[in-house]
């Protein structure tokens, strides 16, 4: 008699939940800087599907066009505000242009969660609820310092920061972060000659390794180059080209592409910062689930300044190819 | 020797040679003459076939008349099918094939929809774009297959050849395929078909050229170029990323209209498109060796593009005004 009333109250229950969710799904919608062919979103992506799968969520992740055009993901965030979801997540790229389609998204009852990049100012920032991504300044002080014990231990220093996307917030908080790390190196090593420059590397693996090809050879002195994307992969082609041995010129950046992760096993690649893509896709719709279903507060999650060295690559790439990192 | 000046003048690439040359010889001086290094050329060398076939392909399109504005999706779609079905283990040379014939219907299509709705072909490339690029990240579901190099031909396509190893084998498919379209250009019927029909259509169809052939060829190839480009970028890099060839369209445009070729179709050459890719890499390379600051790169792209074109307007106008005397 016990058994057959455990099973009639899970029942109920399975009964009750599934009837609630099917009542009031969740829908949410996330908008990125991005466009689709950027491998690294598809990671996000993945993340978020399979987040939505779980808590069966009626789910839209919405690309730009044109990579990196704010104007362009808040003309989406209207549209997807105007269907009235249960939920945005976004990322935001510039410290006032999504300002006041935020403030209209919470005055309008919909909860706001911020993935991959926030507002340089945080929550004081915008009206968003909840920053879920990488603190990009300080992951880039840890590239920084990572690489720093790859350094030449006497004589002079040169390092090169290129900039991928100038005037976007991910990018030149990654670069401060390094540039950051490098006066502090400077400061602790007073009696070295230690120099830095920054350049606009771009986000095309051909043009980054034209543009810091050109440089090296300039500056033949160049004892690391710090990109603020994956794009150093195509250095590394550029200094297998000209014969340097791997580690004459360090290379370090971040997000695990399997570009990436082939010149960490050749030796070319020494640091590498993983942000774990798949949980700013996956956390937030949870965040999201549970501030329905619970009434529990959005909350900062950082996902991770995990520095990922070449001896741990094997690993990773099983679950690259999963598509989960 | 004046008959010559003129004939120099009316050259629609002359203006692009010229500030070529100059801005080579600016760029050794600021760079403390480490441009023109082994090292420096041959790195510029490699990535010159991949821009340089793309521009050969726009430039003929434009001197047709017509726009494509796709081929920097066609740059990666093409590949990324190849990839996809190597790893499905097909053969490289069927996927290759099969990656071309999709870059060609591709062409086929965008000047087919052209001409049979007649509407302009920046419109129809456009839409273009944004489908390959759409097609080329569904293809990969996102994620870019591995290549397995071990089954390409490498020696093919990107291992270095010629004295000194200074080349990319690429660079001789580059030289190949702009000398036969140069041909096609200058010495063939199809070449003065498709001057006419870009110059002034009427007349090419009152004189029974098959204007509507012509540009859906011209089409073909342009596309089949921009995807045979791709292809060696991504077995020069090892990697087909799906965002490769963003904003290359702009470029070729640009580098086609540097080399003196009208945006209203009729006048160019291939040769001017070709100068024109090498301008916008000069200077991009050039810029980063002289310690210029980068945030100035587009300016100076935007500032030399006007300036090319407005040279070769000025320059035009001169030889067209030098009198020379006919021999009776």
């Amino acid at each position: 008699m016990t058994k057959l009333k455990s099973l009639m109250f899970a029942a109920i229950l399975s009964t009750v939940s599934t009837a609630a969710l099917a009542a009031d799904p969740l829908d949410i919608a996330f908008t990125v800087h991005s466009g689709a062919s950027n491998t690294f979103w598809q990671a996000v992506q993945k993340g978020y599907e399979d987040a939505c799968a779980k808590v069966a969520a009626t789910c839209q992740m919405v690309y730009v066009q044109t990579d990196g055009s704010a104007q362009e993901q808040v003309a989406n965030m209207e549209a997807a505000i105007a269907r009235k979801p249960t939920a945005l997540i976004t990322s935001i790229v510039d410290n006032t242009a999504f300002d006041d389609v935020i403030k209209r998204a919470r005055d309008a009852g919909i909860i706001v969660i911020a993935s991959n990049v926030d507002d340089l100012e945080g929550a004081a920032g915008n009206a968003r609820q909840a920053f879920i991504g990488q603190g990009f300044v300080p992951a880039g002080y840890s590239l920084g310092k990572a690489q720093s014990a790859n350094f030449p231990k006497e004589g002079p220093i040169r390092v090169l920061m290129g900039v991928s996307a100038p005037g976007q917030n991910w990018s030149e908080a990654r670069a401060k972060g390094v540039l950051n790390f490098m006066d502090d190196y400077i400061k602790a090593n007073p009696d070295r000659d230690i120099k830095y420059e920054r350049i606009d590397s771009g986000t095309d693996l051909a043009v980054v390794s034209d543009r810091v090809g050109a440089y090296l050879l300039a500056h033949p002195d160049t004892n690391a180059y710090f990109d603020t994307g994956f794009w150093h992969a195509g250095v590394a082609r550029v200094l297998a080209d000209r014969k340097i041995a791997p580690g004459k010129v360090l290379l370090g950046g971040f997000d695990l592409v399997p570009e990436v992760l082939e010149q960490m096993k050749a030796g070319y690649v020494q640091v590498q910062v993983d942000q774990q893509p798949y949980m700013q896709g996956f956390m937030p719709v949870m965040e999201i689930y549970l501030a329905k279903t619970a009434g529990l507060a959005p909350s900062d999650i950082d996902t991770g300044q995990g520095i990922v060295t070449p001896d741990m690559v094997d690993g990773i790439m099983e679950k690259s190819a999963m598509g989960i990192r | 020797m004046r008959r010559l000046l003129k004939l120099a003048l009316l050259k629609p690439e002359l203006a692009a040679t010229l500030l070529l040359l100059l801005l080579v010889l600016f760029f050794q001086i600021k760079s403390n003459m480490i441009f023109l290094t082994y090292d420096n050329l041959r790195g510029m060398l490699g990535f010159l076939p991949e821009v340089g076939l793309v521009a050969v392909g726009v430039t003929l399109l434009m001197i047709c008349g017509e726009f494509d504005l796709s081929v920097g999706s066609v740059f990666a779609l093409m590949p990324m099918t190849m990839a996809v079905l190597m790893v499905a283990d097909w053969g490289f040379w069927p996927a290759t094939g099969v990656g071309l014939l999709l870059s060609a219907f591709i062409g086929f299509l965008n000047g087919w929809i052209t001409i049979k709705f007649e509407i302009p072909s920046f419109i129809t490339t456009l839409g273009m774009l944004f489908m390959a690029r759409s097609l080329t990240v569904v293809v990969s579901g996102g994620f870019p297959p591995r290549l397995n190099m071990d089954n390409i031909p490498e020696h093919l396509f990107i291992s270095y050849v010629g004295p000194y190893d200074m080349f990319r084998a690429s660079f001789l498919w580059f030289v190949g395929v702009a000398l036969v379209v140069g041909f096609l250009l200058a010495k063939t019927n199809f070449g003065n078909w498709v001057r006419a029909t870009g110059g002034f259509l009427p007349a090419a169809e009152a004189m029974g050229i098959p204007t509507n052939k012509v540009k859906i060829i011209c089409f073909m190839i342009c596309s089949v170029l921009a995807g045979f480009a791709g292809l060696i970028q991504v077995l020069r890099l090892g990697s087909p990323l799906p965002s490769i060839g963003e904003g290359m369209e702009l470029q070729a445009v640009a580098a086609a209209v540097i080399g003196g070729t009208s945006l209203y179709g009729g006048i160019g050459s291939v040769l001017g498109g070709i100068i024109g890719a090498m301008l916008i890499r000069v200077i991009d390379n050039g810029m980063v060796m002289a310690q210029v600051n980068s945030n100035w790169f587009k300016f100076a792209v935007g500032a030399l593009t006007i300036f090319a074109v407005v040279g070769n307007s000025w320059l035009r106008k001169r030889g067209r005004a030098m009198k020379v005397e006919t021999k009776q």
